[in-house]
């Protein structure tokens, strides 16, 4: 009976291995968070953040995860950086005090602990957004999610795209409303190590 | 009306304008004439922002310090009589206020820069608000110093990249020149005093610094502000009220307006 029962926590122990919450860190260079606003409500324009970090949790048996990403506000860029003629070009306007005040509110976070599992994946995390000094909720969709080994280093790797939208006036970011749109999509490009 | 509302021109124009004159009008006879400038610019913290002071931002703080400023000088003209020492003393506390609006902008600097650059803030508001103060008893070099000051900071933003900063210092000015324009017509009767002098004084030199520290406006541009309640001073001819406002207000454009050139210069990728 005995040997029954190690024998059976034998074949167990590499199920329970694989069950353990598992961290990951987020690859600064193939994650980015993305926004796009209706311009005069005519066409949607985007823009992005070239610098961010964090990190993951997923726990696939008790169908728990958690997230954390922080964005570096100053590396706002829509490609529009040369000022030409004019006295500042875009991404100077958007890290200034009308939008992102990058001065005084260096970094956007995202931290999220209730997230809704598709079976062993992620489908939609619920957590808190950070921005300009205002907290509010924020819902992303998770519309792709792939686990896999890098086939060159062969570290495993989880990843994909999420999106969700948000009120940028409930943060406090009121400019130019008339002309920029409130609604702001979010979709974040992501893929983070094994730690 | 609500869509005319949300119009930047009018709303940083027009309606601090129309705000300020009737204030001055209702509240000279009161001897708060002085009171247009502050007036004019929360009607248009009205409609661009709000008067909500949660989170506690740079500009909210610009807000509450503005109106702590149009309280203060109105308690020192009311309880008051002003004195020469006035000026010196407002332009202390207004330094020492000026940190406590950018503390959380300093307090991202190494212990170096926090020196250099709060000892800057501090140096540049007591300046402007002493020299700005000190017109108090002189009605039409201060309603021009106000009006070169607010147009001076606000266009300087805007080219400095911040549209926000640069409606709140027109809306200042605006409320200024409603001030001037009484005092062009009604003359002497209307009186400045610490009301207007500290009010407007407070705010520009809030609005202009959070512009170098929120955007893009080079610091030089400061040093051109700070020029305005100097060169008002310079002598007015003897004539009529509107003649020496027309006067002293080219006077303090020069200033100002070297101020914007500077702007646009240092926007251009001039250096010095």
């Amino acid at each position: 009976m005995k040997r029954i029962t190690l024998g059976a926590l034998a074949l167990a122990l590499p199920l329970a291995a694989s069950a353990a919450p598992e961290n990951y860190t987020l690859d600064p260079y193939h994650t980015y968070p993305h926004f796009a606003v209706e311009h005069f409500g005519v066409s949607i324009f985007w823009g992005r953040f070239d610098r961010s970090s964090g990190k993951f949790m997923i726990d696939r048996a008790a169908k728990k995860a958690t997230l954390e990403l922080t964005v570096n506000t100053a590396s706002v860029s829509t490609g529009e950086n040369d000022k030409g003629s004019r006295p500042r070009s875009l991404d100077e306007h958007l890290r200034s005090a009308d939008f992102f005040n990058v001065a005084e509110f260096p970094r956007m976070t995202f931290k999220a602990d209730d997230v809704k599992f598709n079976g062993d994946n992620p489908a939609e995390v619920t957590g808190q957004l950070t921005l300009l000094g205002v907290t509010r909720p924020l819902t992303l969709k998770v519309e792709r999610w792939v686990c896999k080994d890098n086939p060159f280093n062969k570290k495993p790797m989880c990843g994909g795209n999420a999106s969700g939208s948000l009120k940028r006036s409930d943060f406090g970011m009121k400019y130019a409303l008339q002309a920029v749109s409130d609604e702001v999509r979010l979709t974040v490009g992501f893929e983070g190590y094994k730690d | 009306m609500n869509e005319w509302l949300q119009n930047p021109v009018i709303q940083s124009s027009v309606l601090p304008f129309v705000a300020g004159l009737l204030a001055a009008a209702i509240l000279f006879p009161l001897r708060l004439g002085g009171l247009a400038a502050a007036v004019g610019f929360a009607a248009t913290v009205a409609v661009v922002g709000n008067f909500a002071l949660e989170p506690l931002t740079v500009t909210r703080k610009i807000v509450v310090l503005g109106a702590m400023a149009a309280l203060l000088g109105t308690l020192a003209d009311l309880a008051f009589k002003p004195t020469r020492f006035t000026g010196i003393a407002m332009g202390a506390l207004a330094g020492g206020a000026a940190l406590w609006v950018f503390a959380s902008i300093l307090g991202q600097k190494i212990p170096a820069e926090v020196a250099i650059v709060g000892a800057g803030i501090a140096a540049f508001t007591w300046w402007l608000v002493a020299t700005t103060v000190s017109l108090h008893y002189d009605m039409v070099r201060a309603g021009a110093a106000g009006l070169a000051l607010g147009l001076g900071a606000g266009f300087a933003s805007v080219l400095g990249a911040s549209a926000l900063l640069g409606q709140y210092g027109m809306a200042l000015g605006a409320g200024s020149g409603a001030f001037l324009l009484l005092v062009m017509v009604l003359g002497g009767r209307v009186e400045a005093g610490v009301t207007l002098t500290l009010t407007v004084s407070v705010l520009a030199a809030l609005i202009a610094t959070a512009a170098v520290l929120l955007a893009k406006l080079h610091w030089l541009t400061l040093v051109a502000l700070a020029l305005v309640p100097v060169l008002v001073r310079l002598p007015l001819p003897r004539g009529p009220a509107w003649m020496q406002a027309v006067v002293a207000s080219v006077y303090a454009f020069v200033a100002a307006g070297g101020a914007c050139a500077l702007a646009w210069l240092a926007g251009r990728g001039w250096t010095i």
